[in-house]
């Protein structure tokens, strides 16, 4: 291992933390997508990490599976984008206030 | 064969700037990509930012994942994100407000998230370099060979059923964001 594993883990930790202010504090529903990706890319270095650290196969293995579902989530996630943006042009999450009372 | 982690089981200075590099340049484009005024700039440092990961990944061993970093992630889902980005047409993007009222909150959560690095600091790792890899690896009896030939055998071997499972989750999204995104016309 060319760097310890905590070094890796620390790596990880910030860049999550990073997403979940990007995720929580942005109000453009596509920057909120892509920060949930900056989140997913985080879990990935650390399951690699883990993979490197114990010499297990599974943890690529997973992160495949982490990077599969994170394809599904952005096909999902900007479809759903596209059909608001017809309703309601724009892409704040602050226009989207139908279901509020 | 000449194993894959003797090759690297001695640190060289070089590696070590590298991932330092890496590393530092992702958490400068990440912190980039959320506080960009313009998307189309953050989509951008998020490419960096990827791109930097494939190469910790490289560095980490796990070159098979590198490359579906680069081709999946830096090639297909951010340029669609882009796609739909320039296709939104965004008005006054740069004049609204970047961040919700909210933002302490937001930082607040990000920040305590961040403060795990600190916990990862202190805890040494005792537990994950001792008391689990003896379960782990009597589950995998052979030494790793090279990262995909072992990913290969893991996911035509035990992960068989999750690895169909997947293909099966990546059609239901074709075929959702297609019944989303469509035009309803009539009826």
């Amino acid at each position: 291992m060319i760097v310890p594993m905590r070094t890796v883990l620390v790596l990880s930790a910030v860049l999550f933390g990073i997403g979940v202010f990007g995720f929580l504090a942005r109000r453009n529903l596509i920057l909120m997508l892509v920060s949930a990706e900056v989140m997913l890319n985080a879990v990935n270095l650390s399951l690699i990490g883990f993979s490197r650290h114990l010499e297990d196969p599974r943890g690529q293995v997973l992160a495949l599976f982490v990077i599969a579902v994170a394809a599904a989530e952005a096909a999902v996630g900007l479809g759903l984008v596209i059909a608001l943006n017809r309703n309601k042009p724009g892409a704040g999450v602050a226009d989207l206030s139908e279901l509020k009372w | 064969m000449p194993a894959v982690p003797e090759l690297l089981a001695e640190p060289s200075l070089s590696s070590q700037i590298t991932f330092y590099y890496m590393a530092t340049a992702s958490i400068v484009s990440a912190l980039l990509a959320v506080t960009r005024r313009n998307p189309v700039h953050s989509m951008l440092c998020v490419l960096v930012l990827l791109l930097h990961m494939a190469g910790i990944f490289l560095l980490l061993g796990a070159e098979f994942l590198a490359a579906v970093q680069v081709i999946v992630y830096a090639g297909a889902i951010l340029i669609f994100y882009l796609f739909v980005l320039m296709l939104l047409d965004l008005p006054g993007e740069e004049t609204r407000p970047r961040f919700g009222r909210h933002w302490p909150f937001a930082a607040a959560a990000g920040l305590s998230f961040a403060a795990l690095a600190w916990l990862a600091r202190m805890d040494p790792l005792e537990l994950a370099a001792g008391v689990v890899p003896a379960a782990i690896n009597t589950a995998t009896k052979a030494p790793p060979q090279g990262s995909l030939e072992d990913m290969g055998q893991a996911l035509h071997g035990p992960f068989a059923l999750p690895f169909e499972i997947a293909s099966l989750v990546l059609l239901a999204a074709i075929v959702g964001s297609v019944v989303l995104a469509r035009r309803r016309t009539g009826s």
